[in-house]
């Protein structure tokens, strides 16, 4: 049901279902088509207040009808990840289009949010079917084993799925205080069993910077 | 074909004696051969009176006459180019996104208000297009700037398209555009779902979309 139309504009067949999309996102549409915005992500009045009190501000809308819809966002690279009653941890302003039937939530991610200009929490999406995330420049899907744990910058990540746990790691040492870092002081090191998305493009980071 | 894709952010064209081109003033990257670059003032093809028109159309994109023969490369600002190939029909396109055109096309500009009359007039103020558009006619290529990549939509009788304004990129063919609302009571308090105009285009032809939301 997810097209990708080049690898900046998401084709979205709609069939009388539906599909949670970022606010103003569509560029065009044949058929049919309403769009209403869904206070609160669509996730109530718990939700609602759940993402004023974090900060993880999530405008998303309900794309109903008959017919395609197409989907982009300031030509961004779109990625497709598929769930099977799997958890998808993406930065709100990273997420394009959900299946109907995915939950989406707000997790607390620790320190890392800190490091990466994220804030310190994230947005979740849980269940099964499929999601269409946003990358500067196309993103590679990185697999993390048991045995080969993956060290990743803050500022080039953007998703993760699967079981993993993550620490935040720091290079700091003397000559970081020196103004001599190598920009590389911190990393999330990811542990467990699942793939980690990153761009080739990083944020401005407080990490980043030193 | 005079336009060959050098790559997504490149074009180049042939030029030889009697087969002329416009392109965007500074838009010339590289060339070959013994090319002359002429600016021109009218902004474009016709006399006085369509420079006139374009000036106060404010359509007038600072244009320059590329003559002579050897190939020429054209690209600007690191804009997506999308080659638009048009078999006797009209192509309507923002004066500031056109690249580079051949000779052989008339050019001229449609004032949007002809087109549904007061509605085509805020359709164009609603769009940021302005008043009035460019057209291009005849047999030949066009190179059109977008911010992203471009799709292009096919418009068949019965099967209109909706496009975001923002994203509107140019159309071809014969093709009726409208603007419709989809304005509702959550837009008027703020809890709009961002999408409450778009250009509606039925008829026949095709339309060109951008994958952003940003202006050139």
């Amino acid at each position: 049901m997810f097209r990708l139309q080049g690898s900046k504009t998401l084709a979205v067949d709609l069939t009388g279902d539906a599909v949670k999309a970022k606010n103003g996102s569509m560029v065009a549409y044949d058929g049919r088509m309403a769009f209403k915005k869904m206070s609160g992500g669509g996730e109530g009045l718990r939700g609602m207040v759940t993402r004023r009190l974090t900060g993880e501000q999530m405008v998303m809308m309900e794309v109903k009808g008959q017919g395609t819809c197409y989907f982009a966002d300031r030509a961004s690279e779109i990625n497709l990840v598929s769930l099977h009653s799997d958890t998808l941890y993406v930065e709100a302003s990273n997420l394009l289009v959900t299946d109907a039937g995915l939950r989406t939530g707000t997790s607390f991610t620790g320190l890392r949010g800190g490091a990466n200009g994220n804030g310190l929490f994230t947005t979740t999406v849980e269940g099964t079917g499929r999601a269409a995330i946003l990358s500067d420049g196309s993103a590679v899907a990185l697999r993390v084993a048991p045995q080969y744990p993956l060290n990743v910058d803050p500022g080039a990540y953007i998703a993760h799925q699967g079981r993993l746990q993550q620490h935040f790691r720091s290079g700091v040492n003397f000559r970081t205080f020196m103004g001599e870092g190598s920009g590389e002081s911190f990393q999330i090191r990811f542990e467990g069993d699942g793939l980690v998305y990153v761009q080739p493009s990083e944020r401005n980071t407080l990490g980043g910077d030193v | 074909m005079p336009f060959r894709e050098i790559n997504s952010k490149m074009v180049e064209a042939v030029v030889s004696p009697g087969r002329k081109m416009y392109s965007q003033r500074g838009a010339m990257l590289a060339y070959r051969g013994d090319v002359s670059f002429t600016p021109n003032i009218q902004g474009g093809q016709g006399g006085l009176g369509s420079m006139i028109g374009r000036r106060v159309a404010d359509e007038a994109a600072p244009l320059m006459t590329v003559e002579g023969s050897g190939t020429v490369m054209f690209g600007h600002g690191g804009h997506h180019i999308q080659v638009i190939d048009l078999a006797g029909d009209t192509l309507c396109v923002e004066a500031d996104r056109l690249l580079a055109f051949d000779g052989t096309l008339q050019q001229g500009t449609l004032f949007l208000g002809s087109q549904g009359g007061v509605m085509g007039m805020v359709r164009g103020q609603v769009t940021g297009q302005g008043l009035f558009t460019t057209t291009l006619k005849g047999h030949g290529a066009v190179a059109v700037m977008a911010h992203g990549g471009v799709i292009e939509l096919p418009i068949t009788p019965g099967r209109p398209v909706h496009v975001d304004p923002q994203a509107y990129v140019a159309h071809h063919g014969d093709v009726a555009n409208k603007l419709s609302t989809a304005l509702g009571w959550r837009d008027m308090v703020g809890r709009g779902s961002g999408e409450a105009f778009q250009l509606e285009l039925s008829g026949n032809g095709a339309v060109y979309v951008q994958a952003s939301e940003e202006k050139l």
